[in-house]
């Protein structure tokens, strides 16, 4: 005899809870999870995992193809490029890369998101049409055509890009925000807060933003896939990252050159960025429809 | 109604001046001398300068500088591009064709694949079909649409070797620019074999169409379930239940034309994505449009070409979306009580 039955005790999980038991029931966004603390472990250990250094030049050793092939070797399980450098650690070098800039993206993104979004949100007039507007027409231009821009003002590379596509995020955390904000603000706990004599900065700090965790992780989930294109767009173009980097959009272009001879150099990096961006894609859809369900039940 | 269309027609000028404004900027911020930047003559003579100087009003206020720029975009004169020295605004109409053109063409066949699949996957809500669907679909959002092209190009380029590998037509063939759209121009013109050439332009749109297309049926085909899903769910539809329609007549005359209402504007918001991805396809294929043009500016320090390429592509974004969002308040005046006009 069970406990719940003696006491006739109920089970009255807490909203975290009941996201995680909503979100356990889709087998599909579990697996995706796992996919994801995989990549998470191969981009935090990848000094003590890769079997070598990602810039190491084998010259004896050039373009050989994947351990699965008849010539392969067990030595490099990816195969080398065309300048002998194993593939395998130069892929997951390139995850900690591609991975870590964009989540230190996102995160900045958010951030400045949600304090412009906040400020917006909580005043009215024009202060608030100003930015609207300004927010708007941002966002109707192409992340891509902004990082052109502003690489042609400061030049290649990876920081430049960084800023480019941190600029191009951030919108869509204000929008996110700024709606969130103005729907709360007509509840009731807001207005008891009002009541007590909270200022605006004290009611967002204190009764909005512990509310807005669920929206933000959802949102930043968004965030995080585009960013990882973005990143490996541009270095892809030659924009971002440049040749000698271990970056997965860089490495993709490098491929290009030997792509016949060896399909598996653009084969690989790419499956890599495709595998994070469906990890990602199948955790925020499960969170996203977990969150739907919660509020249904 | 006039008012609705009055305060747009507000905000697009608004918001194109303020792009313009911003362009003409650019010129100061790029690196090299603005007078270079402005009218793209790279290493002007100390007599050329003073020409220019003259030309562009160097020497009044600042303002009335820009306002001087402004009536040099609206005449057309947009400078020169540094790399092939002609003028930028023939380069513009030579490559935003080819753009709009490849973009139009995956924007159709997304729509033609997704809707009707969005449509079966909310029919068959919660069922193998409806998950088969989903699956495949985030599938097809999650594919990065470089890589997607460079498989094309390696399965059916190089190993099948039934579609060519770039460009936009085969260098054989001759085609007059009437309009810049090159099935359109094969159509109107009156060269030989005609179909064959049809046939070869519409030979070399498949692969890249296809890798812009996935991304956006994904998108539409989700959309389209979610939208539909909810319709169904809805009171007018429970009340139609109720009345005794069957279901065909239902999901007929209720359910399907209010689902698609979603569609509009998910379309300007999806818009800029499209766009990208058609950029970085273009650079894939060589194809002859906008993205690769600008990307190939960059490559050269082209900073004349980056600043006019912008100002275009933008203009394009904006009054695409706006019109789509115009369109959208005149046709549903449910929606008139929006606070936000997203541009």
């Amino acid at each position: 005899m069970s406990r719940s039955e003696l006491y006739q005790e109920e089970f009255h999980p807490s909203p975290l809870q009941h996201t995680w038991l909503e979100f356990k029931e889709n087998h599909i966004a579990v697996g995706g999870l796992c996919c994801f603390i995989f990549i998470l472990t191969i981009v935090l250990f990848c000094n003590i995992l890769a079997p070598f250094d990602p810039l190491l030049q084998k010259t004896d050793a050039i373009l050989i193809p994947p351990a699965w092939e008849p010539n392969g070797s067990i030595v490099n399980v990816f195969g080398t490029d065309a300048l002998g450098r194993d593939l395998l650690s130069r892929v997951m070098y390139g995850c900690q890369m591609t991975f870590g800039i964009s989540i230190i993206l996102v995160l900045v993104a958010m951030l400045v998101g949600v304090s412009v979004g906040a400020v917006a949100g909580m005043s009215r007039g024009v202060r608030s049409s100003v930015v609207n507007h300004t927010l708007d027409s941002m966002m109707a231009i192409p992340t891509l055509l902004i990082a052109i821009i502003i690489i042609a003002i400061l030049g290649t590379g990876l920081v430049n890009s960084m800023w480019a596509i941190t600029l191009a995020l951030t919108p869509q955390f204000i929008h996110q925000t700024r709606d969130f904000v103005r729907q709360e603000r007509k509840k009731e706990y807001v207005r008891a807060a009002k009541l007590d004599g909270a200022p605006p900065t004290q009611i967002f700090i204190r009764s909005i933003l512990p509310n807005m965790g669920e929206v933000l992780v959802v949102q930043g989930t968004l965030a995080l896939s585009i960013a990882i294109l973005d990143i490996s767009a541009l270095g892809f173009l030659n924009l971002g990252a440049q040749a000698p980097t271990a970056e997965l959009g860089a490495m993709l272009s490098e491929g290009i050159e030997v792509a016949y001879m060896a399909p598996w150099s653009i084969a690989l990096p790419g499956a890599a960025i495709f595998l994070m961006m469906l990890s990602i894609n199948l955790v925020g859809d499960g969170l996203r429809s977990a969150l739907r369900n919660r509020l249904l039940h | 109604m006039l008012r609705v269309v009055l305060r747009f027609t507000n905000l697009v000028v608004l918001t194109l001046l303020a792009l313009s404004f911003f362009s003409f900027v650019l010129i100061y911020l790029f690196p090299g001398e603005p007078l270079a930047n402005l009218s793209g003559i790279p290493n002007p003579s100390p007599q050329e300068i003073e020409q220019l100087q003259h030309l562009y009003h160097r020497d009044s206020v600042f303002i009335v500088q820009y306002w001087y720029y402004l009536i040099d975009l609206f005449s057309g004169n947009w400078g020169l591009s540094f790399s092939s020295g002609l003028s930028l605004s023939s380069e513009v109409a030579r490559t935003l064709p080819a753009s709009i053109e490849l973009s139009t063409y995956a924007l159709l066949l997304s729509f033609i694949v997704g809707l009707p699949l969005g449509f079966l996957a909310g029919l068959r809500h919660h069922k193998t079909t409806d998950y088969a669907l989903l699956s495949v679909s985030v599938l097809g959002y999650s594919i990065p649409v470089f890589w997607l092209a460079m498989l094309l190009i390696l399965g059916f380029s190089l190993q099948l070797g039934w579609f060519p590998l770039s460009g936009r037509i085969s260098l054989l063939y001759e085609v007059p620019r009437i309009s810049g759209f090159i099935l359109l121009d094969i159509l109107w013109s009156d060269i030989e074999n005609k179909s064959d050439v049809f046939i070869d332009a519409v030979r070399h749109l498949i692969l890249p169409t296809l890798s812009i297309a996935a991304f956006t049926t994904t998108i539409i085909l989700r959309i389209m379930r979610r939208s539909f899903i909810e319709t169904m769910n809805s009171d007018y539809v429970q009340a139609a239940v109720a009345r005794g329609l069957t279901s065909r007549q239902v999901i007929w005359k209720h359910a399907i034309r209010n689902s698609l209402m979603p569609i509009l504007p998910l379309l300007g918001m999806q818009f800029t994505t499209l766009l990208t991805n058609a950029m970085i396809v273009e650079v894939i294929f060589s194809w002859p449009g906008i993205g690769n043009w600008l990307i190939q500016a960059i490559y050269q320090r082209d900073y004349p070409a980056i600043r006019v390429g912008m100002l275009a592509v933008a203009t394009l974004v904006v009054i695409f979306t706006m019109t789509i969002d115009l369109f959208l308040r005149l046709v549903d005046p449910k929606k008139s009580k929006v606070e936000r006009v997203a541009i």
